[in-house]
């Protein structure tokens, strides 16, 4: 690495780490304008009804109220970013308990929720589909009577009733496979919806100015999604749209579609003033969206040396009411379906089911925590019915470089068995652990596998007067780190100090097109748009400074902290900086310093490897990269509670840009995953949501997440990039669950088939089984 | 609801006059009519900690506090641990063991570590992780939070 | 709303009785949370904080305590005279939700809410502790296996509030102890044993149990005490003792819990706080 890059694979404090210690950090609820009204929701008391009528005569006259806004009152729609199915309030009739049917704007947040309850509402309650089942059987009632007609990116199935999406990918002989095996395990495995508990409850602000454009600020993964979203659901056109992210308390995925924005901007027009909502927990719980639960049938064949010849997974997804990401989500756990393994003979099928419920959408993983879980418990099941260590078993059938993935694509490079040796050897995973009276213990594993790049991207580079560097990109950073990130590779493809370059606050007025911040993709997909953008200023920088140190580039060398100079024999002492560059651009020769950089990853199917019929184009999905984790867990007999003790998680990144973000990405993702295996359940009942409170709905805390999650950072470089980055954002989170099982099988001999596992649910497998 | 009190409060060192309703909790007092935005509302209920506050030195939830039941008494939230515009030597440690991802759960753990340094200098790892027990953090996976404390208490010690 | 802070509990008395709709705050850890979720809305508040009254501990000649209502959970975990088989009421207000609400919640207010899935209910029954309230007819002592009357109900009339708590002076010897069963640290217990045990050498003299999220209210069974009494606390002994406490018990079904799985917990939970309690004594001793 030269001396230039220095700033990569350092760690330096999160860029703005000072202002969120020190409190002073402007998240979305934070916010304050002259003038604001503050918003307050009515939502649905019913899962499935019609909207008769709306009184909203007693609301607007209580005093302090401002403006109340219906589903009479949306100018767009529909909107979604698969299936164009939603309107930015419940219109014609509502489809879940929770759903948002009107809103108001009042001069505080007390009287606009007081107003809110005013609000009569008149309604013809229907028959509701709360579970697949309901909503499959015969007769069901139809959620989405004009599914037919809503613009869709894929081919949906027709006349399938509630049905919104089937999928279904063959590879080889598909299920004539198992013929070839000597061994077939089958099992159905349960999954819950996980709630992405970010800690900041979702929160908008809007504001219009004189010349009639609205910002928006919004606790939010994507500005773009967020304009595109308020653009189609309220027809607005872009040019009159500006969206900006202030400070965001966490996503994972939560956030990447519309969250407030729309009835905000309602409001704001409506009563002419600034308005701003931010969601209680419980109203965040039950109006938002979470992800898929669902059932997982899946079959392995494998010959009695071990070697994997056949795989099918059927899966159903409940979706909730509204299709968010639910075809994609479930395309990408068949996409997942096979493992990082290279089984000749697939055959994967999937559906995605509306049912009236909350509806389900993106979070960390996207499908794959699902698939994974079921995928791995069954290859550690074949493996203790072979008899084989299930890290040999994983090893030997591992996928290697060069081959290709579930619809075709080539991968490029696989870590898969350095992973899988790491964390075996990381482990000690021979030596047997001691159990405290009363438990049984255990170690387990299990296989990553996620992608890296997806979806579009843009990033400018300016050079500012005195030689620092301004990026203008739209990627949000949410937590993770993306802001130091991207600024650390800007700075390394100019030698600069991180202090050197800017991360200007995204905006869609300056920045260019991002998808968002997820699927693992910002420092890979986003960090080659920056590296492109950088390289086209540092192109113009030695250009200029050829001319002033009369030389011709080839001789030129960029130097730490801003300077060029000459690179010849004998050494002249001849040094432009980038300040000097800056205003001679300015000034006197060519004009600003501006890189741009824009990216797509497209990296085609195959049809003759895989045949897939009712997928979404997955071209712009790419860059597989691997991981392994080993969990050492404890079952205590008694009761059924498993304790986390340890955890080793290897995860090839490609390069490490902040090696420090990296280990706390794969800490956070491990104790997120962790909650999913254990504890974490959102819990309906005739689809009125059980536990919508931090009280009811538990996660891990400090007491239950180990003290030692090891990390193991593997570096592969991925060719296609200036750094060779790949995604760590979601593969920590992936291969928690199926690691746990894999230890209480291991200490146990149970093979679990539902999460979260909880106590209860061990103990019944543990007395049934004695 | 309506009745309002007039109330002084002292938060951060000074005496901070207001007019609030008697129901208004000390988390929304704080936000609101003070304008100390570091305090942070994420459950209302008592159960994430992203609202923990000082009362006399003690950490307690300011969502569970009424302003009007909290006159007299010492009030320290984040913003206040500092001196001088500078970051406390905790808020420091925080920045510097990069703990702090999203941060919104954040001014909640360091005003709790803050007082669990000023009762235990140097705690274990499992005394730090039972006096944080109360903050919930869905970005970091506690490891590194627990580091931050472990390092404040050697600078502190130092 | 109103907002008083009475400086005497007979001012706070007469406050109350003025106002049917006026509650007291206590700490506000419950209360306060009731009132963020919209699910009380009290005329007026009576703030209790100011009561010097209701904020002290006295140790009693027989060696038992009064301990004023409004002392906060986490003074009590600290307060090393909860020891011997009072240390059952110090474990389990420990164990109370996490650190910050400890500071906040207060004896006096956990007591007058009654909810059975709560930590103090099941300690106080079984440290046979007696609740006593002062109201516009005078004070008067319940003790705690009558006072908490059914789910969220106690034995408080109109106009009565808790005012200490008093602890019996127990058994030489005997220890206390409280065995939490939750999904997660600070959580609602999903099951929860307390005890207070004396051994004389191997054998079993006094043991008094109660067990909490087991029904509305705290479960004790007298002869589930017998089974054990005399004992080795033998296996069979516990079984049986367990089997009794079952047959009594009737908890819910919510997602902390199955209530059939609630009841596998009990004979498994009793075993494992007798063991630890008989393990305290014989360090003791």
């Amino acid at each position: 690495m030269s001396e230039l890059e220095s700033a990569i694979g350092k760690s330096p404090p999160r860029l703005e780490a000072g202002e969120k210690a020190g409190g002073k950090a402007l998240f979305t609820g934070d916010m304050v304008m002259p003038g604001m009204l503050h918003a307050a929701l009515l939502t649905s008391p019913y899962a499935h009804a019609r909207i008769l009528s709306y009184d909203t005569a007693a609301a607007l006259a209580l005093p302090g109220v401002k403006a109340v806004v219906t589903g009479e009152d949306i100018t767009g729609g529909p909107f979604g970013p698969v299936v164009k199915d939603e309107q930015a309030l419940a219109l014609g009739k509502v489809r879940y308990i929770g759903e948002p049917v009107a809103a108001v704007a009042a001069v505080d947040e007390a009287t606009a929720r007081l107003a809110a309850r005013l609000i009569e509402i008149e309604y013809e309650e229907l028959p509701a589909a709360t579970t697949v089942a309901a909503a499959i059987a015969d007769g069901a009632p139809l959620l989405h009577e004009e599914f037919a007609d809503y613009v869709k990116v894929y081919q949906a199935p027709e006349n399938a009733g509630n049905i919104m999406a089937r999928a279904e990918a063959v590879i080889g002989r598909g299920v004539d496979g198992f013929e070839e095996a000597d061994v077939v395990v089958e099992g159905t495995y349960e999954v819950p919806a996980q709630y992405h508990a970010y800690m900041e409850p979702v929160a908008a602000l809007a504001a219009f100015a004189p010349d009639g454009r609205v910002t928006v600020w919004s606790s939010t993964q994507s500005i773009f999604r967020t304009q595109a979203n308020l653009h189609e659901g309220l027809g607005i056109p872009m040019g009159k749209i500006r969206c900006i992210a202030p400070r965001v308390g966490g996503g994972f995925g939560g956030k990447a579609e519309a969250s407030g924005q729309l009835v905000v901007v309602m409001l704001s027009r409506k009563a002419g003033a600034p308005v701003r909502l931010v969601l209680s927990r419980d109203e965040d719980m039950t109006t938002m969206r979470a992800r898929h639960p669902g059932t997982l049938r899946i079959k392995t064949g494998a010959k009695s040396d071990g070697t994997l010849v056949a795989r099918e997974m059927e899966l159903w997804f409940d979706a909730g009411a509204f299709a968010d990401d639910s075809p994609a989500v479930m395309n990408l756990a068949l996409f997942y379906a096979r493992g990082p393994y290279a089984i000749p003979h697939v055959r994967a099928l999937g559906h995605a089911v509306y049912t009236n419920k909350l509806r389900l959408g993106a979070f960390r993983g996207f499908g794959n925590p699902q698939a994974s879980y079921a995928s791995e418990s069954q290859i550690n099941e074949i493996a203790d019915k072979l008899g084989i260590d299930p890290i040999d078993l994983r090893i030997k059938n591992a996928i290697q470089a060069g081959e290709q993935w579930l619809g075709g694509q080539r991968i490029a490079t696989s870590a898969l068995v350095e992973a899988l040796e790491a964390v075996r050897d990381a482990s000690d995973w021979s030596r047997p652990r001691q159990a405290r009276p009363g438990c049984k213990r255990g170690l387990g594993i299990s296989a990553v596998a996620h992608t890296s790049a997806f979806l579009s991207t843009g990033a400018i580079a300016r050079l500012q007067g005195d030689g620092s560097v301004i990026l203008n990109v739209a990627a949000v950073d949410i937590g993770q780190g993306s802001d130091t990130a991207l600024s650390q590779m800007c700075a390394a493809v100019l030698g600069l100090d991180i202090e050197q370059v800017t991360f200007a606050p995204p905006d869609t007025d300056s920045a260019p097109y991002d998808y968002a911040t997820a699927a693992s993709r910002v420092t890979h997909t986003v960090g080659r748009a920056v590296h492109e953008a950088t390289a086209a200023v540092r192109d113009q920088l030695l250009e200029h400074g050829a001319a002033m140190l009369e030389c011709p580039v080839e001789d030129l060398e960029l130097r730490p902290g801003g300077r060029i100079g000459v690179n010849t024999q004998p050494p002249r002492n001849a040094e432009v900086t980038f300040a000097e560059i800056a205003l001679r651009s300015i000034w006197a020769v060519g004009g600003p310093i501006t890189g741009s950089g824009s990216f797509m990853p497209n990296d085609p199917m195959d049809p003759n490897h895989t045949q897939m019929s009712g997928f979404l184009s997955l071209e712009a999905v790419s860059v597989l990269t691997f991981g392994a984790q080993v969990v050492d867990a404890e079952v205590d007999e008694t009761t059924g509670a498993i304790r986390v003790i340890e955890a080793w998680c290897a995860h090839d990144v490609g390069r490490a840009i902040n090696p420090g973000a990296v280990e706390s990405q794969i800490h956070g993702g491990f104790v997120q995953g962790m909650g999913y295996a254990l504890c974490e359940e959102m819990v309906w009942e005739d689809g009125r949501l059980v536990n919508p409170s931090f009280m009811d709905y538990k996660f891990p805390g400090s007491m239950e997440a180990p003290d030692k999650i090891h990390t193991v950072i593997l570096e592969t470089p991925e060719p296609s990039h200036p750094f060779g980055v790949k995604g760590v954002g979601e593969p920590p989170l992936v291969g928690a669950a199926p690691a746990i099982n894999s230890a209480v099988s291991a200490a146990t001999g149970l093979h679990l088939k539902q999460i979260p596992l909880t106590p209860e649910r061990v103990l019944r497998a543990l007395v049934s089984k004695s | 609801m309506s009745n309002k009190l007039d109330i002084t409060l002292q938060v951060n060192g000074e005496a901070q006059t207001l007019r609030v309703p008697p129901s208004r909790t000390l988390l929304d007092a704080l936000r609101g009519e003070l304008a100390l935005a570091g305090t942070k509302n994420a459950c209302n209920q008592g159960v994430c900690g992203a609202c923990t506050v000082l009362i006399d030195g003690l950490p307690m939830n300011a969502c569970l506090l009424l302003a009007v039941n909290v006159t007299g008494r010492d009030i320290i939230s984040v913003e206040g641990l500092g001196e001088g515009g500078e970051l406390s030597v905790m808020q420091q440690a925080f920045v510097d063991a990069g703990a702090i991802q999203c941060g919104y759960c954040m001014s909640g753990m360091i005003v709790t570590a803050t007082a669990l340094l000023a009762d235990n200098p140097a705690p274990t790892r499992e005394e730090i992780r039972a006096a944080l027990s109360g903050n919930l953090c869905r970005c970091s996976g506690y490891v590194r939070v627990v580091d931050a404390v472990q390092l404040a208490a050697e600078r502190l010690g130092q | 709303m109103e907002f008083h802070q009475p400086t005497s509990l007979d001012a706070a008395l007469v406050l109350i009785a003025a106002d049917p709709e006026a509650m007291l705050l206590a700490g506000g850890a419950t209360l306060v949370a009731m009132m963020n979720a919209e699910l009380v809305a009290p005329s007026a508040l009576v703030s209790l904080r100011a009561v010097p009254e209701l904020r002290t501990i006295d140790v009693a000649a027989d060696g038992g305590l009064r301990i004023g209502a409004m002392l906060s959970h986490a003074a009590l975990a600290a307060e090393a005279r909860l020891d011997g088989g009072n240390a059952v009421v110090r474990g389990a207000v420990a164990q109370i939700a996490h650190p910050s609400v400890r500071n906040i919640g207060t004896l006096g207010g956990a007591v007058a809410h009654g909810d059975p899935s709560s930590d103090l209910p099941a300690a106080l029954v079984a440290a046979n502790a007696v609740i006593e309230t002062a109201g516009p007819a005078g004070k008067r002592e319940i003790a705690a296996e009558e006072f908490f009357e059914d789910y969220l109900t106690t034995a408080l009339q109109e106009g009565e509030m808790v005012s200490a708590v008093l602890l019996p002076a127990q058994p030489e010897g005997a220890t206390g102890h409280y065995e939490k069963f939750a999904r997660v640290h600070g959580d609602y217990a999903t099951m929860s044993v307390a005890l207070v045990l004396a051994m004389t050498g191997a054998e079993c003299s006094f043991v008094r149990i109660a067990l909490g999220a087991a029904g509305a209210t705290p479960v004790r069974v007298a002869e589930a005490e017998a089974c054990l009494l005399g004992s080795a606390l033998d296996a069979d002994a516990v079984a049986a003792a367990g089997a009794k406490l079952v047959a009594a018990s009737d908890p819910v079904d919510d997602v902390r819990g199955s209530g059939e799985y609630r009841l596998m917990l009990v004979p498994r939970l009793l075993a494992r706080a007798l063991t630890a309690a008989q393990a305290k004594s014989e360090t003791r001793s």
